[in-house]
């Protein structure tokens, strides 16, 4: 049913930036929580990675259409 | 803030009552009157004498002296009291002040080059950020750029970066460049951090000026720089100003890269003042006058940005 | 007006020259086109030259063994080991943590009596405007000038603050010190900074506080909604982009945190007010390892590059207001 209030196909359906941006930023966030995090050394050591991978893939998406 | 007290109306139902109103004054008085107690102490602290300004438990009622002040602005040496007996008397108030410690003037202390050099490096940095910004702002309000917002991000993103860490290549920068310790050095990169702030400040100043001005400028034979510099231009001098006082207040209080990059030559004020020492530690007095001078032009500016604040420390978004 | 979050179609698909607008026939003079190259391409080369160049030129020292100090070693190329070195350094960990929890407390005091006095002030009591203009001044002075003279107030014996704590507590002045002792200075720290920060979210608050309109209120009262309840579900929600907005830059800005502390405490006693910039820039400054501080230099600007991203959405949903 929610599909009919989006008028086009599938694929533009995918590229819709809200959602992306979302989920970049939260990667983002998450990273800057593990970096900063007093419990686990591991996920401090994937935290970087993590903010690097959220600040890159925002920076695509940032250009998907709206 | 006039302007919103101008727009409650009075018969409003959701104007405070006058009780509300008086309590929410009190409390807001009492917040403002403890805020400003530490600054209030530091003035009163430049016109302590050395021993008043030590004194356990510390004094909130003392003769006033310029002692500070004098000590600010000299380099002083130690003689014995027959020395001094032997001088002629005191031509100057403030030899006679230096006398009273057994000390006489050796000459002038360091604090009038780092003034200098605060304004030299403020308002060449301030002149440059302002003259580029309202350029760039300009083009961004008006033409069409490609990746205009992605430039615009950059633009911005670069006064976000920690200061220590843009510090290091440029410190490596400068050393290869001979520009460590130099104004012109520090000129540059202040221009640089300021001239993000100046682009996003004045491009929401140029956009709110209507483009009919222009056009009709335009359709009168005006060509686009004319048009600038005689229809657009005198309607944003207020937006230029509010932006060199912002770009002029962060180049002025900047500490970071001026304690990383300059140790004589070029240094400014901040990093100068909390070294100024006197026998034995601290010359707090000396301190305090050097901090009062430094926040005076500050306090001005405040009181002259006021109603522009607000734009300021939101890089323009917020208008009101 | 365009913002960042509805770039232009023209921009998006890069086919857009730059043009006028409104097409305009019979312009004199430059072409739009070259003005508008001529007038973005001296900011635009001086942040290259001043913030790119150094940028490109630390990553590849990243990938280094310079140190500065040692300049006579043989530059050699480590791959990510420094990256390594500092992703497994429980000092490096600690350091940030010690940063979280001065952003989360300062940020956390500086949130609540910001919002506090900016709902005061929107009483508009008399004089009003000139007890905000007071407020505001410590966030005008500069930091390094601040650390400064709160080291004097601060003072267990000369200083007035340990004076006014004994008057209200008991406490005797001299037995305590705020900068001193492991326990007091991260809080000592966080005090300075909610000094100084608090007039900042009070002034973007009150932006918040005005943009909601006097009919809602009206409305609210006219269906008998009480006092606690308009605050629940008109002025707090209505205002959080404004304090998204504050929360974002405070947090940004004291992550990054280094003038005031660096002169309050310099980090001291022991490690318990390292921030993350002050290890920076003792790794950097003090030792000389540049290709290590380097590397930590990225691991910094990735984050507030990061977050900087969500600042600006930020940043246009106030905008869109």
């Amino acid at each position: 049913m929610s599909d009919v209030s989006i008028p086009k196909g599938g694929l533009s359906r995918w590229f819709r930036r809200s959602r992306w941006e979302t989920a970049a930023m939260t990667l983002i966030g998450g990273g800057i929580v593990m970096l900063v995090q007093p419990w686990s050394i591991d996920l401090y050591g994937y935290s970087f990675v993590t903010i690097l991978t959220g600040t890159l893939g925002f920076t695509i998406v940032s250009h998907f259409p709206e | 803030m006039t302007a919103a007290a101008a727009k409650s109306t009075a018969h409003s139902i959701v104007e405070a009552s006058p009780r509300s109103r008086a309590v929410a004054g009190s409390l807001v008085i009492l917040y403002a009157v403890i805020t400003l107690l530490p600054m209030v102490w530091i003035v009163a602290t430049a016109f302590k004498s050395q021993s008043d300004a030590i004194a356990y438990p510390p004094k909130v009622l003392f003769e006033p002296t310029l002692e500070g002040y004098v000590n600010l602005f000299t380099v002083r040496t130690r003689q014995t009291a027959d020395f001094i007996a032997k001088l002629p008397p005191p031509s100057t108030w403030y030899d006679v002040i230096v006398r009273k410690h057994d000390m006489v003037i050796a000459g002038p202390s360091k604090v009038v080059p780092r003034f200098v050099n605060s304004l030299i490096i403020g308002f060449g940095s301030t002149f440059l950020a302002v003259f580029l910004g309202t350029l760039a702002a300009y083009a961004f309000s008006r033409f069409r750029i490609p990746l205009a917002d992605d430039l615009l991000f950059f633009i911005l993103s670069t006064r976000m970066m920690p200061p220590v860490a843009v510090a290091i290549p440029i410190y490596l920068m400068y050393r290869q460049l001979n520009l460590t310790d130099t104004r012109l050095g520090m000129i540059l990169l202040y221009t640089a951090v300021n001239v993000s702030l100046a682009v996003w400040l004045l491009k929401g100043f140029i956009d709110e000026i209507p483009r009919e001005y222009e056009e009709a400028a335009l359709v009168d034979g005006y060509t686009r720089l004319q048009a600038l510099r005689k229809v657009v231009l005198p309607q944003a001098v207020t937006g230029i100003a509010a932006t060199a006082i912002f770009c002029l207040i962060f180049s002025w209080n900047e500490y970071a890269f001026a304690v990383l990059l300059t140790s004589g030559e070029a240094q400014t004020m901040p990093p100068f003042i909390p070294f100024i020492i006197g026998e034995g530690g601290q010359d707090w007095p000396a301190v305090a006058a050097a901090t009062t001078l430094f926040v005076v032009p500050i306090v001005l500016f405040t009181v002259l940005l006021r109603k522009h604040l607000l734009r300021g420390i939101t890089f323009g978004a917020v208008r009101k | 007006m365009s913002t960042i979050i509805h770039p232009d179609h023209a921009a998006m698909t890069g086919a857009g020259e730059v043009a006028l607008s409104q097409p305009m026939k019979h312009v004199r003079g430059l072409s739009d086109r070259t003005i508008a190259w001529l007038f973005v391409a001296p900011t635009i080369a001086l942040l290259l030259a001043i913030n790119i160049f150094p940028l490109v030129w630390m990553i590849r020292l990243s990938f280094t063994n310079l140190n500065l100090s040692m300049s006579y070693l043989p530059l050699r190329f480590i791959g990510l080991d420094n990256f390594t070195d500092i992703l497994g350094d429980e000092d490096v960990w600690f350091r940030l943590q010690t940063t979280a929890r001065f952003v989360l407390w300062s940020v956390a005091l500086e949130m609540v009596i910001g919002f506090g006095l900016a709902l005061l002030i929107k009483r508009q009591f008399r004089g009003h405007s000139f007890w905000t203009t007071i407020i505001l001044l410590p966030m005008m002075l500069s930091p390094a000038v601040v650390g400064n003279f709160w080291t004097l107030l601060l003072q267990p014996q000369i200083g007035p603050f340990n004076h006014f704590i004994s008057l209200l507590t008991g406490v005797p002045a001299s037995s305590f010190s705020m900068t001193g002792e492991v326990v007091l200075a991260p809080w000592t720290i966080v005090l300075v900074d909610t000094w100084m920060w608090t007039p900042y979210v009070m002034l973007i608050c009150l932006a918040g506080l005005r943009s909601i309109p006097d009919y809602i209120y009206e409305a609210a009262e006219v269906d008998r909604a009480s006092a606690w309840r308009q605050f629940w579900s008109i002025t707090l929600p209505m205002t959080v982009p404004f304090l998204m907005l504050a929360v974002l830059f405070r947090a940004i800005e004291n992550f990054k945190m280094f003038d005031m502390v660096n002169l309050l405490t310099s980090g001291g006693p022991g490690s318990t007010t390292e921030l993350v910039s002050i290890t920076l820039k003792r790794a950097a400054f003090e030792k000389w390892r540049t290709g290590y501080s380097s590397a930590l230099a990225i691991i910094l600007f990735v984050t507030v590059f990061g977050a900087a991203n969500i600042y600006v959405k930020a940043l246009n949903k106030v905008k869109q207001r």
